[in-house]
């Protein structure tokens, strides 16, 4: 019987395995919308489901310096942008190192980050990062739909176009569904109280109500 | 339901929070006289009775219209957050980020429009801002836009940390709007319509921020790349999605005060019903699509959107506005109403956002909107319902506050003279601009046609005795804010 953590591990495992096939690989590279908006996604979700692997004595040293997890929100923003760069999307569908700097870095700069700070954001600090993520989805999609020219080289035009298109349409999702939670959903607005127990068991100074 | 007691003990600000408060309401009044002078020197050029040249003119017309928007939000959002912070923990820090980050904002859109001579108006309409021909810069219309993005944060962060104290006391936004009761059910009678109105507001608007700050980005975008050409006519739905909520909203935050304030004077209890559980729902989704009335003249524009700009326009202010009149209207009869400043101020707030709605509706009708929209009509419309309707619901709750702070909650003399004066001006202010509107005289011109002058010339008299009133107003309040407050009992016999 594995636990909850292992299985998260595994899991990680298996998609990054399998994103690192490469049929998988050349597959998901050959367009733009499944290179944005479905490999770079698995690859946070990879990072994400790897939090349960940190120890416990480095993940509570972590939350000390992520105070609402505001550090790691700015370290996967950071990281983010970067991979969100034209330039640097189609240099990872084309040269090997970008590729490998790809696959390190997504899962560990934004993934990671992302999975031991989710935990400790309060409702206010969630909410800017969905508004801001829904933003950026619309404000994106909106600028693929409408540049003149291409913006990698890798990719044609009516590629980057029917990515914008996409990225609209999540943008429209997940504003959707952020309503649909708000207006009716359950909510528990302390933040993840097993997973925030979890990364402070070394930080007894810490206050518990947020 | 709220307390009837006049000044109740939950109502009181430990210091911090009165330090705060106070640096709004003190803000919100001077920045109101500075824009109605502003104001005051466009309608005097007009008249032709002051000479400002058409450049500083429109750099003035942007001001004032930025400047009025933006301090009618941020008053109003004094007043949701006076009465919601009784109901549900909210936290000071939010309330005074929104506060920086606001005169952060103003302060960036003070520099863009004067310095930098961004003179786009406060609607930014695409691609104005960035074809200036050559007055402005499109660093000052970036400066512009900068400037809007900081003053959207602020009220998004004022909204979640409200959203999250409204979630964790009633577990989500639709029970706090009383969704759970709309088909059946015992309505909770101590729901209080403060959560309902500010629960509206949060969602409304959260929406109508999120569209401008895509849309702000995109035009700031599009200023230094202009390869990248945006859509004009997406822009100026989003534009009016995004300023339409905005604008709305401070009438749906300010008429808190009048269900908070309006049962201590009359003495009768104004219970949360049915209907008006159903007419905060109903309003509450009419508020976000009714903004196509704003594009009715733009013949690219999809047919059904006008449609439903027409449609929802008559639907959308009624819910509301009517369950609140007819609220207030009982709740006043024969009750013995104690008319003092706040209880005239509430009466009169009534009564302009009724009128001003009247004047809406028939501009938001397709046949009348193709004749009128760009005549002083419009001007006409928000005027009237901003200074006798928005205006006087948040002075309502100034001079209640300014009452508690006091011996006595009496009238000063100069009251009896101030009301009056104020009445008497934006009537004819706003009746000069419908007037003209009538007489097809354009809006947005700097300078008039002599037949077009008689009604500039009312105008100003009557902008002339708003500012009178407003001044006493301020002096007033200012005044009474920074008073020690004094420990008034929660059955205090001044009322």
């Amino acid at each position: 019987m594995i636990s909850v953590r292992q299985r998260s591990v595994l899991i990680a495992a298996v998609i990054f395995a399998i994103l690192l096939l490469p049929p998988v690989m050349h597959a998901l590279q050959a367009r733009m919308a499944a290179q944005m908006l479905v490999q770079i996604p698995l690859l946070i979700a990879v990072g994400y489901l790897l939090r349960a692997a940190v120890p416990q004595r480095l993940a509570a040293a972590i939350a000390a310096w992520n105070l609402n997890g505001l550090s790691g929100l700015l370290l996967a923003t950071f990281a983010a942008a970067f991979w969100m760069l034209p330039r640097s999307l189609d240099a990872a569908a084309s040269e090997p190192l970008f590729t490998l700097a790809k696959f390190v870095s997504v899962p560990l700069l934004i993934g990671l980050p992302m999975g031991l700070s989710w935990p400790c954001m309060n409702f206010v600090v969630r909410g800017i990062f969905l508004l801001e993520l829904i933003a950026m989805f619309f404000r994106l999609g909106w600028l693929y739909l409408i540049s003149p020219i291409r913006l990698c080289n890798n990719y044609l035009l009516d590629d980057q176009q029917r990515t914008g298109q996409y990225m609209l349409m999540i943008g429209g999702a997940i504003l959707l569904w952020v309503a649909i939670k708000l207006l009716w959903g359950h909510f528990d607005l302390s933040p993840d109280s097993q997973q925030v127990a979890r990364l402070h068991t070394h930080d007894p100074h810490r206050p518990a109500d947020r | 339901m709220s307390s009837l007691a006049l000044y109740p003990e939950d109502e009181k600000l430990p210091r911090n929070e009165r330090l705060v408060f106070d640096l709004y309401i003190i803000t919100a009044v001077a920045l109101f006289v500075l824009m109605m002078l502003l104001g005051l020197s466009m309608r005097l050029t007009q008249a032709t009775w002051a000479g400002i040249g058409p450049k500083l003119f429109y750099e003035i017309l942007t001001m004032h219209g930025a400047g009025m928007v933006g301090t009618m939000g941020l008053v109003t959002l004094a007043v949701m957050w006076f009465f919601l912070r009784k109901y549900v923990h909210l936290h000071l820090w939010a309330f005074l980020t929104n506060y920086v980050l606001f005169m952060l904002g103003a302060l960036a859109i003070i520099i863009s429009i004067f310095i930098g001579g961004y003179a786009g108006m406060w609607t930014f309409l695409y691609p104005l801002p960035v074809h200036s021909m050559g007055i402005g810069s499109v660093n000052a219309a970036a400066l512009f836009f900068i400037g809007y993005l900081l003053i959207g944060v602020g009220f998004l962060l004022f909204y979640l940390d409200a959203a999250a104290a409204i979630i964790r006391k009633f577990g989500n936004l639709g029970r706090a709007m009383g969704l759970q009761w709309l088909f059946g059910g015992t309505i909770d009678q101590s729901h209080p319509k403060a959560v309902v109105a500010s629960t509206m507001v949060i969602i409304a608007n959260s929406l109508g921020i999120l569209a401008g700050a895509v849309v702000l980005v995109m035009c700031l975008i599009n200023a230094y790349f202009p390869a990248v050409v945006l859509n004009a006519l997406v822009v100026k739905n989003l534009i009016y999605w995004f300023g339409h909520m905005f604008i709305n909203a401070t009438i749906y935050m300010g008429v808190i005060a009048v269900y908070e304030l309006l049962p201590r004077y009359s003495g009768r209890p104004y219970a949360v019903s049915r209907v008006f559980l159903w007419a905060w729902a109903v309003s509450c989704v009419f508020v976000i699509i009714v903004f196509p009335h704003h594009l009715l003249m733009d013949y690219a524009q999809p047919r059904w959107l006008a449609i439903i700009g027409q449609v929802v326009s008559w639907g959308a202010g009624f819910p509301v506005f009517l369950v609140t009149a007819y609220g207030v209207l009982t709740n006043i009869y024969r009750s013995g109403l104690r008319w003092k400043m706040p209880s005239r101020l509430m009466v009169l707030a009534v009564f302009g956002w009724a009128a001003g709605i009247v004047p809406a509706i028939l501009d938001g009708t397709i046949v009348v909107n193709t004749l009128m929209h760009n005549t002083q009509w419009v001007p006409g419309h928000f005027h009237f319902y901003l200074l006798l309707g928005v205006l006087p619901m948040a002075l309502a709750m100034m001079y209640h506050v300014i009452g508690s702070r006091a011996q006595s909650s009496d009238d000063a003399a100069g009251d009896k003279l101030s009301l009056p004066l104020y009445i008497i001006g934006g009537l004819v202010f706003a009746l000069a601009f419908l007037a003209a509107g009538k007489a097809s005289v354009a809006r947005r011109f700097a300078t008039h046609l002599p037949e077009w002058v008689p009604y500039d010339q009312a105008g100003s008299i009557g902008a002339i005795l708003i500012i009178l009133g407003m001044l006493f107003f301020s002096v007033r309040i200012i005044a009474g804010l920074l008073k020690t407050p004094t420990d008034v009992g929660s059955a205090h016999p001044g009322g």
